[in-house]
């Protein structure tokens, strides 16, 4: 078979490209006319247009069949996460550490949790209402202002003496730290059917620790109080705030790291998904040095 | 043969005997310009020989010979002998060149076309991990799977392309061993043919012309005896060898004759002295292997479609990875980025479809006779746009067959098709019934026995061409030939010789009543005639006057003028009185009458074109082809031929015709006004290379006779100068070179010799013309096809990339990943892409010009462009919407997705919240991002099922190819969705896959826009259609 392409030398490519670039003999850059250039531009900028007009009709469309208040799906909702403050993050999940003699490795976690309970202060609170029932808390109707939904208060002062308002130190300085669980929002969420749901905090490796976990709990029992549920949606309840639980850990042992976890104990929440170690449960360690 | 026989019927228009001389010369004026590239190698290697040689047999006597080699000259070696030698020295053929070790060769594969893009990938994977590992000792080790998957792409789909290689090499080896070569050989006192391979030192060989010579042999004895020694010296013109030693250079004398060369005419005797590697040739191929072979048109398209592609991934690559830095990305996310895009632009699967498209189309010309021997000739013959056919065999059936009769002054015309079927002249005179008895009676060709169940035209017949023809043709018209010689007892035969140009024998008849003996005679007309002193006519004798001779004249021109071998036939019936039943004739003294005969007939005889070939011819000229036809015949014949099959059309004309036509001489006749030339080899050997190309483009149908086959280098250098890509079909040793110079040199499969094959890029396997063009046919459609295939692949290219862009820039969660990709590229799309080889032609394929080498590219702008800036923008839209609908309607709707991507990523954010309120953990919306490959993926799915569709045609509406039918492209679709299916719902579950469960109403999201990609393209194709060598076609038609 005979050859089919000459080998050209550099200058001669040079030149080919030179004139591809601009040839003077047809008035041609890059191959077209000024006028085709315009011609063809007209024509993508039009299909282009059209194009971005389609899909902007489409996302219109599909923002229209969406209900506002309730997402059409919650395949991964099925279950809420749970998370924890302070929150700081070794390599692997979260790992609080501090040194009680030391209050500077420990100011920070106070901080996030005074930051982060800030949200449940009297004046953050104001527009929610107050509720008592142990029940959950239907609303057919939008019967709060503005079209919306009541959402209940949660004050910080519930938290009594994790609220930082009696000890400001949420007892890291003695040794016996609070911390916040809360679990995450989900639409139209009923965690169990009748009781309520709470927080449990044990050892992960209890078998070999004799002593269990001693946990006071704040509200008492470690409850998420029914009447949080459901939640609407943050357009029926824009004001709305999860509900908490703190737990005061009083016996950690020192200087050795330990693993907690805290489950959340309902009817509809599950902890055994093996992917995702934050859903119904969050687990820390911790370690406390003297 | 046909050519043989023709010097001793037909009538001398002209001396051309002369001709043949001086053609060689000039042909050998020729072949400088081939041996002068092989010149500097020659004296190389001659002078590595000359040390390494100290053979002295040229020097030896023959009883010396006979004594060094334990052999004799007459009774050869004793089997037993041989078999040890055999044994101690290995089988006479070459070690195959040292080839690339498979293991280079499986490299090769690995680092070729998008491989070493892949590669860079896969290590960039590994190197990002490590950056990752350094910083953080328990980072995920998902690049490191990412790039072990990439790495094993590359690999897969290289063990893949070696496969298919080695396939194509072994049909290759299979064909050398459909060929072996035979020897002659004279072993324990008996001559045999045995196979080449199985010759020893030693061993006493007879070569005749035409022979290639089975090792090195110091010949004993010759009779003009000569070699072709160009595969050896380069040096073209034959040599004579004899057996007298003439020059102490092994090389030089005349008593050795080298293996592999070509004994050209004579016959020879010798002994073996240097068989397989050991022989000259054999250490000249062992010095000089590896010459690179030219790159074929396809592989300079792939090659330009790989730089496109690996120039559009690195640019936007680097571009990107530009941005992404100056985004303030951190490099390891860029280069994360930077393998996304890469993935994402390399079409994985390509080259592996398109080496299975060519190798299913082979096997599809295969199938149609032709072989052929490279992959990619296959579409180098689809780019032809000049053939150069041979007549005999080629364009006719190679065998003589009576064409016309002519008894009772009139002309009957016989069915000349293969098959013979249709002889509808009339049979009813008298004059037929003795023209028939003399057809009969007086022939001496025979069918060879055993053959009753053969068709007779199928039968194999011993005898010459013309007598064949007459023995086929009174065997189908009167039935069995043979009883009726038997019952006509033949009592005296006087054979054809040239000198008195005719052939007689007498026989006894078959009527018991008629005591006389029949004479019969036929042979040239004018010589038969001038025997004759009485014609028949409707079975009556009567004297012959001058308006019967006159008559007689004028069907003798005519039949002549039609290229056709005339025969005279005429019979006597020996009165008994004198030459009674007793009577001893002898043919030496000639003692009965040769004059005074009563003339019967004429009967002439063409080697007919093969039926087929006119409609091929038609087919070639439409498609732009244009038909050299290049004969050593009869310039009148090699005319009726070309006429005949159409290679000269009806109403064109030559040079001469016109001149005829208005009664002028041919100077006077403007040449402008005809179309066709035929062209002799003397005229030719006169011409210019200038009168030459003018004559090639000036002449539309061109046909050149009495050439001498190296004439046709001249002619084929000639097209090649206007351009043309030149098909030329060969088969004897000499057209080689011819072969070799075209860009596809066609050798015929049953008349082709093995130099002709060799040097052959196919191999008909029929002969037939109507071959070539099936597999013009086949390439031309393979270059469309491969188009198409090539467009439906990119196109998905730029809905793989547009995620990852806008990932970058507008920060949503990815919205398809890397192993996602990787399924569409090597799952979804592979049978879909080969679907397309199956595509029928689109109607226009044989009427459009051919393709222009330089121009008319594989992939072009055009195809570039509008798969990447048009399908795949739209593919790309479609595929956002999809995603989009899917986290809008799990709660994340568009507009919180900008920018969300840090905060998406971070494992250890795990409430984040979406336009709902909800709250979310890292590894739920970990499942939905995957979900949102899985429904992006659906997109490009559904989109690429329109995208197949669409480019079944490129300037056709589907409606009028036919949307069912290539079936196997609803196989493609069928196993795109199947595949995507499997994909979705049975390993959805598998993390690592990043495949999950989709709703099923997502799998229809994308319809709109796979119906929009339809229309879209309808109406290009229709514009394209409305409004040709419009604006809109130069830019839109690929």
């Amino acid at each position: 078979m005979a050859a089919l392409q000459e080998k050209k030398s550099c200058s001669q490519r040079m030149e080919e490209f030179q004139r591809y670039c601009w040839n003077p003999d047809t008035g041609q850059m890059l191959g077209r006319t000024l006028s085709r250039w315009v011609w063809i531009s007209l024509y993508y900028v039009a299909f282009y247009v059209v194009m971005t007009g389609i899909f902007a009709l489409c996302i219109y469309t599909l923002m229209c069949t969406l209900d506002p208040y309730t997402p059409d799906y919650q395949d991964q909702l099925k279950s809420p996460g749970v998370t924890l403050r302070p929150d700081v993050y070794g390599e692997k999940g979260l790992d609080i550490s501090y040194n009680v003699s030391d209050n500077r490795t420990w100011v920070d976690l106070v901080n996030t949790l005074h930051n982060f309970l800030a949200g449940y202060s009297p004046t953050s609170q104001e527009d929610n209402v107050n509720c008592t029932s142990e029940k959950y808390y239907f609303q057919e109707v939008f019967g709060a202002p503005n079209h919306t939904k009541f959402s209940c208060k949660f004050m910080a002062d519930m938290l009594q003496n994790c609220s930082g308002l009696t000890d400001p130190n949420f007892g890291f300085a003695e040794g016996k730290p609070c911390f916040i669980i809360k679990m995450n929002r989900i639409v139209n969420f009923l965690p169990s059917n009748s009781t309520a749901p709470r927080a449990d905090c044990t050892f992960l490796d209890q078998h070999k620790d004799d002593r269990p976990l001693q946990v006071e709990y704040y509200p008492p029992n470690g409850t998420f109080s029914l009447h949080y549920f459901p939640y609407y949606g943050k357009k029926a309840q824009p004001h709305y705030s999860n509900p908490l639980v703190a737990a005061k850990l009083l016996n950690v042992p020192r200087n050795t790291e330990v693993l907690i976890v805290c489950k959340i104990l309902a009817d509809y929440v599950t902890f055994d998904n093996p992917h995702d170690p934050y859903e119904g449960k969050v687990e820390f360690k911790l370690t406390i040095q003297q | 043969m046909g050519k043989k026989t023709l010097e001793i019927y037909s009538v001398e228009l002209s001396g051309t005997k002369d001709v043949e001389q001086t053609d060689k010369e000039d042909g050998k004026e020729r072949y400088r310009g081939l041996k002068n590239c092989f010149h500097s190698k020659k004296d190389h290697h001659t002078e590595k020989l000359n040390k390494e040689l100290d053979l002295d047999d040229h020097k030896l006597s023959i009883k010396e010979l006979e004594k060094k080699y334990g052999t004799n000259i007459i009774t050869g070696l004793s089997s037993t002998q041989a078999a040890e030698l055999l044994a101690q020295n290995g089988p006479n053929a070459l070690t195959p060149p040292k080839e690339t070790p498979e293991i280079i060769k499986f490299l090769k594969q690995m680092v070729g076309g998008f491989s070493i893009l892949l590669w860079i990938g896969a290590i960039l994977c590994w190197i990002a991990y490590g950056i990752q590992y350094s910083m953080n000792k328990s980072s995920s080790l998902d690049d490191v799977y990412l790039g072990c998957v990439l790495a094993l792409v590359v690999i897969l789909t290289g063990i893949f392309a070696y496969y298919q290689e080695a396939k194509s090499t072994n049909i290759m080896s299979t064909f050398n061993k459909m060929i072996p070569q035979q020897a002659f050989v004279i072993r324990d006192s008996e001559k045999r043919t045995i196979p080449a391979e199985q010759l020893v030192v030693g061993d006493i060989v007879e070569i005749k012309g035409g022979d290639r010579v089975p090792a090195d042999i110091r010949l004993l004895s010759a009779q003009g005896c000569k070699v072709d020694n160009s595969s050896l010296t380069g040096e073209s013109e034959p040599q004579a060898r004899s057996s007298e030693f003439t020059h102490d250079s092994l090389l030089e004398t005349k008593n050795i004759a080298f293996y592999s060369t070509t004994c050209l005419e004579g016959t020879a005797t010798g002994m073996v002295i240097n068989t397989g590697d050991r022989t000259i040739i054999g250490q000249i191929a062992s010095l000089a292997s590896g010459v690179g072979n030219e790159k074929t048109p396809i592989a300079i398209e792939i090659e330009h479609f790989v730089h496109i592609v690996a120039g559009v991934a690195v640019s936007i690559g680097i571009l990107f990875f530009i941005i992404a830095v100056s985004l303030k990305y951190q490099v390891l996310d860029a280069i994360i980025f930077l393998i996304g895009i890469i993935v994402a632009n390399v079409p994985e699967g390509l080259l592996a479809t398109v080496t299975v498209t060519l190798s299913l189309t082979a096997k599809r010309m295969a199938k149609k006779n032709c072989l052929v021997k490279n992959l990619e000739a296959v579409e180098t013959l689809g780019s032809t746009s000049i053939i150069c056919s041979d007549k005999t065999g080629t364009l006719t059936q190679n065998r003589m067959t009576v064409a016309h009769l002519w008894f009772d002054n009139q002309i009957f015309i016989a069915d000349t098709s293969e098959d013979h079927s249709n002889q509808v002249f009339d049979q009813s005179s008298g004059t037929w019934a003795s023209l028939s008895k003399i057809i009969t009676l007086c022939n001496r060709a025979e069918f060879k026995p055993g053959q009753e169940s053969v068709p007779i035209m199928k039968r194999i017949v011993v005898g010459d061409a013309s007598e064949t023809a007459l023995l086929k043709f009174s065997e189908v018209i009167l039935g069995d030939v043979m009883e009726i010689r038997k019952r006509n007892h033949k009592v005296a035969e006087i054979p054809f010789n040239s000198t008195n140009k005719f052939q007689l024998s007498i026989h006894k008849t078959d009527d018991p009543n008629d005591k006389r003996f029949l004479m019969v005679m036929k042979g040239a007309p004018e010589r038969i005639l001038e025997k004759c002193s009485t014609i028949m006519v409707n079975g009556q004798e009567q004297p012959l006057d001058k308006s019967t001779a006159e008559a007689f004249h004028t069907a003798y021109m005519e039949l002549g003028g039609l290229g056709e071998r005339v025969l005279g036939f005429c019979h006597l019936y020996l009165p008994a009185d004198e030459f009674p039943e007793t009577y001893t004739f002898d043919v030496d003294a000639m003692n009965f009458p040769t004059s005074n005969l009563c003339f019967v007939g004429l009967l002439s005889m063409i080697d007919p074109p093969r039926s087929t070939v006119p409609d091929a011819v038609t087919k070639c000229r439409s498609a732009g082809i244009k038909v050299i036809m290049v004969t050593g015949d009869h310039p009148i014949t090699a005319k009726a031929i070309a006429k005949s099959v159409g290679i000269i059309s009806a109403n064109s004309e030559t040079v001469e015709d016109i001149a005829k036509r208005l009664h002028i001489a041919v100077e006077q006749v403007n040449k402008r006004d005809a179309k066709a030339a035929v062209v002799t080899g003397a005229e030719l050997k006169d011409m210019s290379p200038e009168q030459l190309d003018e004559l090639l483009t000036n002449y539309s149908e061109i046909v050149f006779a009495r050439t001498s086959p190296q004439q046709k280098l001249i002619i084929v250098e000639g097209c090649q100068r206007q351009n043309a890509v030149v098909a030329v079909t060969g088969d004897g040793v000499n057209d080689s070179p011819a072969l070799k110079k075209a860009d596809i040199g066609i050798a015929m499969g049953i008349a082709g010799s093995d130099a002709a094959k060799n040097a052959a890029d196919m191999v008909l396997l029929d002969d037939n013309f109507a071959s070539i063009v099936t597999g013009v046919e086949e390439g031309r459609l393979i270059f469309d096809n491969l188009k198409k295939t090539i467009a439906y692949t990119l196109t998905k290219n730029i809905a793989e990339l547009c995620p990852f862009l806008i990932y970058i820039i507008v920060g949503l969660p990815l919205p398809i990943g890397t192993i996602t990709i990787l399924f569409i590229d090597l799952g979804t799309d592979i049978i879909p892409s080969i679907a397309l080889a199956y595509e029928k032609a689109e109607s226009d394929i044989m009427n459009r010009k051919p393709r222009h080498k330089k121009k008319d590219r594989l992939v072009n702008e055009q195809l570039a462009i509008y798969s990447y800036l048009h399908i795949g923008l739209i593919q790309a839209v479609g595929g956002f919407v999809v995603y989009f609908t899917v986290y809008a309607q799990e709660g994340f709707k568009p507009s919180i997705l900008i920018n969300l991507r840090v905060e998406w990523e971070d494992s250890n954010v795990n409430d984040l919240e979406d336009s709902y309120g909800q709250q979310w953990t890292w590894y739920q919306r970990k499942y939905l991002e995957w979900t949102g490959y899985t429904a992006f993926f659906v997109g490009i799915m559904v989109q690429q099922i329109a995208d197949l569709i669409i480019r079944k045609t490129r300037r056709n509406s589907i409606f009028q190819q036919g949307l069912f039918r290539n079936k196997v492209i609803w196989v493609g679709i069928a196993s795109q969705i199947i595949i995507a299916l499997i994909l979705s719902y049975g390993l959805g579950s598998i993390t690592a896959l990043n495949f999950t469960m989709l709703r099923p109403q997502y799998w229809f999201v994308a319809v709109p826009y796979a119906i929009l990609i339809w229309v879209y393209d309808e109406v290009r194709k229709l514009f394209i259609r409305l409004y040709p060598g419009s604006w809109w076609e130069k830019n839109m038609y690929y």
